[in-house]
C-alpha cells in the first residue's frame, strides 16, 4: 500500500514538473556497453569497467608518463583472452620486450611499423613527417575493415600533437563506426592534451572518442639507490561518453597506478612499501 | 561381357592453339605461327582466321609477312613448346576427368600429311555409359569441358581404336560410329590418313585408290601379293577392324602454365591480364581434384637472360580466383619485376581444401583468406618486412627481435597475472647525444634539439657480447632520470664502448 502510494506520489511530481524536469524523480535508463579490462584495478574502478569495446579510446600523455604501460596490459589481458591485436606504431617505438614483460603474447600481435622512405611512398613525400602519419592512417584503415582483431592500438605517441591534430574528423569518425561493426578497441596513444593542456582541445578524435584519458608522470620513488624503481602515474578520465553527467563535479575524476620495473622481480607491492617508506622519510626530514 | 569403346580427342593447329589459349586478346585476331631457326622459319599451325586471310602451312616467314603487310589484323608469333607442353598437360587433365585410361596417339597423328602438328588422345570410355550416359552425350559434355579450357576439339567414337583417332583427324565436331558401322563411316576418308610409305602410296594413285572405301573393297589375297604383308593391316584399318593394343598413360599431376609473350612486357596490367587466366586454368584443375593452391610461385622470365620469382602462399589453401588473384597484383607491386617480362610461368602447389570449424564460443580472429590480403597491403604501403610478428631473439642484445609471419590463431586461454611493468619506447635509430659528466656520471645530455638536466642516474649497467664477429656489442647503460622542460622523463642512455660515443636509446613510458 505505501509503496502504491509513493509511485503515485512520484508520478503526481513528476506529471506537475514535467516542462521544467521530464521524468525528475525517475533514474535515466542506462544501456550496459561492454568493456575490456587494463589489467590495472586503479585504471579500471576510474573508467567503469575497462576500455569500450567497438569504440574508440584515446590514452594521452607526455614520454614518461605511462601510457604505453597502460595499453600494453590493456593488450597483454585481451591476448590472454585467446584474441588477436594489432599495434600499428607510426613512428617505430614499440619494444617488443617491454610487450613481452607485460604479458603480452607477441604470437597473437600484428605490429605494423610505419616507416620514412618505404613501402609506396617515395621521393620527396618520403621525407615529409605525414608520410609515417598517413601509412599509419591508412593501415589502421585496412586493419579495421578487414575486423576480427580485439584491438587495434594506433601508437602516434612520438608524433608532434600539431601534426596529429591534423588527421580530419572524418577520419576519425570512419574509423569509429569501422570499431562499431567490428567490435574492436580501437585505442589511440597520442601527444594530444600536452601542447595546449586544456581538456577541450586536448583529444585527437574529439567527439567520435568514448573515452579520453590523459596521463601524468609523477615524481618517481628512488628506493634502494641503485635501480630505477617505483613508478607511479596518474590517469585522468578526461572523457567518457555514455556516463551520466555529474552535478558539480569541477576536475575529471583521477587516479593514482603503480608500475613495477621490466627487471625487478619483487613487483609492485614491494616497490608500494618502498614508496611508504621514502614517504616517511621524506616527512620525517622534512619536520 | 565389356566391350571395347573409344573417343579420341583431336585438337588440330595444336601450336596456335596452345599460345592464344591465355591470350583472349589474340583469340580474335587471325594468328599464324612460326617454327624453325632464323630466317628460315615457317608457318607451321594457324588460327581459323590466319587460314581464311590466305595463311597456309610451309610459308616462309617472308611470304607470311608479305600477307601480313597485305592484310592488317594477321600477327605473326613464334612457337613455344615450353607452352604446348603446358597445354597438353591442360588437355590430359581435362579428358582425365572422363576417364583414367589415356592413350597419347599424338605421334601417329602429327605425321599425318597437311594437318600441321596436333595433339590426339584416346580415351577408353568402355563401362561410362551409368556416369555420362550414351557415347554422343559424353563427346558432348567432353567437347565443352575442352571448350571451357580453351581448346578447340573435334571428336570421334567408335568400337575400334584407329578407327575412332583417324576419323577424329578427318572429321570435325563429334562423330559416334556404331560397331560394325566402321567400314561404313570411314570409306569416305582418303588413303593419306594410313601410314603407308611414298612408294606404295605411289602405287596406289596409280591404281586409282583414293578413299579407304576404295582400299577396303580390294581383294586381301591379291593386295598382299602386290604390296606385301603391310597390306593387310592397311586394309584392316580400312576397314576399321584392325586391333590395336591399348596402352595408357599415367601422366604426373602437376600444376603449372606457361605464357610466352611475343614482345617484351612492361606493364603490370598486361601481365595480370594473363596471369588471371593462368590462375583460373589452375584454380579450376586443383578444384577437379578435389584440391586447393596452397602456394603459387610466379617465375618471370625476363630480358637479359635473368629470372624473377614471386610466390604466393595464403593462410589456408584455396580455390578463390579473386583471392589469389588480389595477392598476385599485390605481390607484383609489391616485387616489381626489373626488366620486361619475355615470359610467364605459375606453378602450383596442391594442398587439401581448408575445412575451419569455427567455435560457438571460440574468440574472433581475422578472417584467413581477407588477413592475407590484408597483410599484403600493409607490406605495400610500410615495407615487406615490416609487418609481423615480433620474435625475441635468444640473446643478451638489448631491444633484438626479428620479425615474423602473422598467422591468426586460437591458442589456449592462458590465465596469467602479469603485473604493469615500466615499458620503453624505443628510437630507431637511436639518437645520438652530448653527454655532460660529473663524477662519472650523467648531468647533462643535449640531443641537438632540446637539452636533459639530469636529477638522477643509475648505472653503469655493463654488457657485451658476440665479440667474436663483426656484430658485436660492448656498451654501459644508464637508467636516467632528466627534466625536459620542467616535466619528469625516464629515459634510457647507452654508451657505446666500441665507439666511444653516448646515445639515446628509449624513453620509459
Amino acid at each position: 500500500m505505501s509503496a502504491r502510494s509513493a509511485t503515485a506520489l512520484r508520478l503526481e511530481i513528476e506529471h506537475a514538473m514535467e516542462r521544467s524536469f521530464p521524468a525528475a524523480l525517475t533514474p535515466a535508463q542506462r544501456t550496459i556497453r561492454e568493456t575490456a579490462s587494463t589489467g590495472i584495478a586503479e585504471v579500471n574502478a576510474l573508467i567503469e569497467g575497462g576500455l569500450p569495446v567497438g569504440a574508440i579510446s584515446e590514452v594521452n600523455g607526455p614520454e614518461s608518463s605511462g601510457r604505453t604501460t597502460l595499453v600494453l596490459s590493456f593488450l597483454a589481458q585481451r591476448t590472454a583472452e585467446a584474441k588477436v591485436c594489432a599495434w600499428v606504431d607510426a613512428d617505430d617505438a614499440f619494444d617488443p620486450e617491454s610487450a613481452a614483460a607485460n604479458g603480452v603474447n607477441l604470437r597473437q600481435l600484428l605490429w605494423v611499423r610505419c616507416q620514412k622512405a618505404g613501402g609506396l611512398v617515395r621521393g620527396k613525400q618520403a621525407a615529409k613527417p605525414w608520410t609515417q602519419l598517413d601509412q599509419a592512417l591508412r593501415a589502421t584503415d585496412l586493419l579495421l575493415q578487414a575486423g576480427g582483431f580485439a584491438a587495434i592500438v594506433l601508437d602516434l605517441g612520438d608524433t608532434a600533437a600539431e601534426h596529429a591534430r591534423r588527421i580530419p574528423l572524418a577520419t576519425w569518425f570512419r574509423f569509429r563506426q569501422a570499431a562499431d561493426r567490428a567490435r574492436t578497441s580501437l585505442v589511440v596513444l597520442a601527444q594530444a592534451g600536452t601542447a595546449q593542456g586544456s581538456p577541450a582541445q586536448g583529444t585527437n578524435a574529439q567527439s567520435s572518442a568514448a573515452l579520453a584519458l590523459q596521463c601524468a608522470a609523477m615524481n618517481p620513488v628512488i628506493a634502494g639507490g641503485t635501480v630505477l624503481r617505483g613508478f607511479r602515474f596518474e590517469v585522468r578520465n578526461e572523457r567518457q561518453r555514455f556516463t551520466p553527467f555529474a552535478v558539480g563535479r569541477k576536475k575529471p575524476p583521477a587516479s593514482v597506478w603503480p608500475a613495477a620495473s621490466a627487471w625487478d622481480s619483487l613487483g609492485i607491492k614491494e616497490d608500494a612499501a618502498a614508496f611508504e617508506c621514502a614517504r616517511v622519510l621524506e616527512m620525517e626530514n622534512s619536520a | 561381357m565389356s566391350r571395347e569403346l573409344y573417343a579420341c580427342v583431336h585438337a588440330a593447329e595444336f601450336p596456335s592453339q596452345a599460345l592464344l589459349r591465355l591470350r583472349p586478346d589474340l583469340q580474335a585476331k587471325p594468328v599464324a605461327v612460326l617454327q624453325g631457326r632464323a630466317p628460315l622459319e615457317q608457318v607451321c599451325s594457324m588460327n581459323r582466321l590466319a587460314r581464311l586471310k590466305g595463311a597456309a602451312t610451309g610459308m616462309t616467314r617472308l611470304e607470311a609477312e608479305a600477307l601480313a603487310s597485305q592484310n592488317e589484323g594477321l600477327r605473326l608469333v613464334s612457337r613455344s613448346l615450353e607452352a604446348e607442353a603446358a597445354a597438353r598437360a591442360v588437355l590430359l587433365e581435362c579428358v582425365a576427368n572422363f576417364s583414367p585410361r589415356i592413350e597419347d596417339a599424338a605421334k601417329e597423328a602429327n605425321r599425318e600429311a597437311g594437318q600441321g602438328t596436333a595433339c590426339s588422345l584416346v580415351l577408353d570410355i568402355a563401362g561410362t555409359e551409368r556416369l555420362f550416359g550414351p557415347p554422343r552425350a559424353l563427346a558432348e559434355r567432353l567437347r565443352n569441358a575442352l571448350k571451357a579450357a580453351g581448346f578447340r576439339a573435334s571428336i570421334a567414337v567408335s568400337a575400334n581404336f584407329q578407327a575412332a583417332r583417324m576419323m577424329a583427324v578427318a572429321a570435325r565436331g563429334i562423330t559416334v560410329m556404331g560397331t560394325g558401322e566402321e567400314a561404313t563411316a570411314l570409306c569416305g576418308l582418303p588413303v593419306a590418313l594410313l601410314e603407308i610409305p611414298a612408294d606404295h602410296a605411289e602405287t596406289l594413285d596409280l591404281w586409282g585408290i583414293r578413299t579407304l572405301g576404295e582400299l577396303a573393297a580390294l581383294p586381301q589375297v591379291d593386295l598382299i601379293a602386290r604390296l606385301g604383308q603391310n597390306a593387310s593391316a592397311w586394309r584392316n584399318l580400312a576397314l576399321g577392324a584392325h586391333a590395336h593394343a591399348f596402352q595408357p598413360i599415367e601422366a604426373a599431376f602437376s600444376l603449372r602454365e606457361f605464357c610466352e609473350f611475343e614482345t617484351p612486357v612492361e606493364e603490370m596490367n598486361s601481365l595480370l591480364f594473363v596471369g588471371a587466366r593462368m590462375i583460373d586454368s589452375l584454380a579450376l584443375r586443383a578444384a577437379t581434384r578435389a584440391m586447393s593452391l596452397a602456394c603459387v610461385v610466379v617465375d618471370l622470365n625476363l630480358e637479359g637472360k635473368r629470372t624473377h620469382r614471386l610466390m604466393i602462399r595464403p593462410a589456408l589453401p584455396t580455390v578463390d580466383r579473386k583471392f589469389l588473384l588480389k595477392l598476385l597484383q599485390l605481390e607484383i607491386a609489391a616485387h616489381p619485376p626489373p626488366a620486361a617480362v619475355l615470359s610467364l610461368t605459375l606453378s602450383a602447389e596442391a594442398g587439401q581444401s581448408s575445412k575451419v570449424q569455427l567455435g560457438l564460443f571460440a574468440p574472433q580472429t581475422p578472417e584467413p583468406s581477407r588477413l592475407d590480403v590484408t597483410i599484403a597491403r600493409l607490406k605495400a604501403i610500410a615495407g615487406e618486412d615490416r609487418v609481423g610478428s615480433p620474435v625475441l631473439e635468444d640473446t643478451h642484445r638489448s631491444g633484438s627481435f626479428r620479425m615474423t609471419g602473422f598467422v591468426a590463431e586460437n591458442p589456449p586461454e592462458e590465465e596469467k597475472a602479469v603485473q604493469p611493468r615500466m615499458a620503453l619506447r624505443r628510437l630507431r635509430p637511436p639518437l645520438a647525444v652530448r653527454v655532460a659528466l660529473n663524477a662519472g656520471q650523467p648531468a647533462l645530455f643535449h640531443d641537438g634539439r632540446q637539452s636533459y638536466k639530469v636529477a638522477t642516474s643509475f648505472g653503469p649497467w655493463r654488457s657485451c657480447g658476440c665479440w667474436w664477429s663483426m656484430d658485436g656489442w660492448d656498451i654501459e647503460e644508464w637508467d636516467v632520470l632528466a627534466e625536459l622542460q620542467g616535466a619528469p622523463v625516464a629515459c634510457l642512455l647507452v654508451m657505446d664502448r666500441g665507439k666511444n660515443e653516448w646515445r639515446l636509446e628509449a624513453f620509459y613510458d
